[in-house]
């Protein structure tokens, strides 16, 4: 009764956070951010813990991993147009996924210089569940890892296409590619309202990325550690 | 009329046992092999079993649609799980935010630019005239 009762009471919000954006037609409205900041501080007035929020909204969590599973159709309608630009969008994520690590990394160490935090930065732009993997077996901090992972998703599903567009990048495949490497499943989720092909190239990129940095993460950050004297 | 919504249901009664069963199968080949999360793999047999006629995408296509227009909202509870880290948001709150604001959109406009690069390219070449491309 509870769970139903709070999974619908975090619907009902975020539905009408949907229609309120609708109705504005601004960007910055982003339903699923607002409900996030809606729910914190209903929690926050009522005290209510996190733990059983989180608890009573389990339904979602499993929802979340059928719908992850519902983005092959986008996938599987774009994939004869993708077939032509396989090898350049592999040698393009390989690359993305490089400049994420390194980047993150190298910024965290000159203004942060925790090595913790630094790993767990390098690791936000993927899916949790392999970041967290990986921040497991390099003593990062999960707490750091898990935050950023969030906050990296809603930079690029609330300002990823706005961006782009600034930048001159209207195309929906380099659109649905950057977000995907950059924004993992939640930029996805929302750009995939736009068109199948935002669809499609997002989880495409989604799925190569987790991949590209489950594999090279784990050489790549002890030999920066290595690096800092760490 | 009430043939049509007949069918319908039963379309959407056949992918979401289709999506279950490609879940499923990710949740076995995870704990098998390890490496990506189920809903990954999921993700990627789904598509296979597409590919092979093995799942109608006719069938599934109304509801998958549907669903993708929806799942923002999954996302809320795990968003809702910053207000776990408040001590951490208290000490290096700004910086970190900072650092995953620079780096998220030092990699969008990396890979953006480059495959729009790619793609205008691509299509000046004569012999790379692809007609799926307009689809």
């Amino acid at each position: 009764m509870l769970i139903a009762l709070t999974c619908i009471l975090t619907i009902l919000t975020y539905q009408s956070f949907v229609k309120l954006q609708a109705k504005l037609n601004k960007v910055w409205l982003n339903p699923m951010l607002l409900t996030i900041l809606f729910l914190i501080l209903g929690l926050y007035n009522f005290q209510i813990d996190y733990e059983f929020y989180d608890n009573n909204t389990e339904p979602l969590n499993f929802l979340l991993e059928l719908s992850v599973v519902t983005l092959g159709f986008p996938l599987y309608q774009q994939l004869h147009a993708m077939k032509k630009q396989w090898k350049v969008i592999v040698l393009l994520l390989i690359l993305a996924s490089l400049l994420a690590i390194i980047s993150s990394f190298a910024l965290t160490w000159i203004i942060i210089s925790q090595q913790e935090i630094a790993i767990s930065l390098s690791l936000k732009s993927i899916t949790t569940p392999i970041a967290i993997a990986i921040t497991e077996q390099l003593n990062g901090n999960i707490a750091v890892t898990a935050f950023t992972i969030i906050i990296a998703g809603l930079f690029g599903a609330i300002w990823g296409i706005k961006w782009l567009t600034l930048l001159g990048v209207n195309s929906a495949n380099a659109q649905g590619l950057a977000i995907g490497t950059a924004s993992h499943a939640l930029g996805t989720a929302t750009i995939s309202q736009i068109s199948y092909q935002h669809a499609a190239y997002s989880s495409l990129a989604l799925i190569l990325s987790a991949s590209v940095t489950a594999i090279i993460g784990p050489v790549l950050i002890p030999i920066m550690i290595n690096l800092i004297g760490g | 009329m009430t043939k049509i919504i007949k069918h319908q249901w039963i379309n959407i009664a056949y992918a979401i046992v289709s999506l279950l069963i490609c879940l499923g199968l990710g949740y076995g080949i995870s704990a098998i092999t390890g490496g990506l999360p189920p809903s990954l793999y999921g993700m990627a047999i789904l598509t296979l079993s597409l590919q092979l006629k093995w799942i109608s995408a006719e069938r599934i296509s109304v509801f998958t649609t549907w669903a993708i227009r929806h799942m923002g909202v999954c996302f809320v509870p795990a968003g809702v799980g910053i207000i776990e880290h408040k001590q951490l948001i208290q000490q290096h709150g700004l910086a970190i935010v900072a650092i995953t604001f620079v780096t998220t959109f030092l990699v969008l406009t990396f890979v953006g630019l480059i495959y729009q690069k790619h793609e205008e390219k691509s299509q000046t070449k004569p012999t790379n005239n692809d007609t799926s491309r307009h689809s």
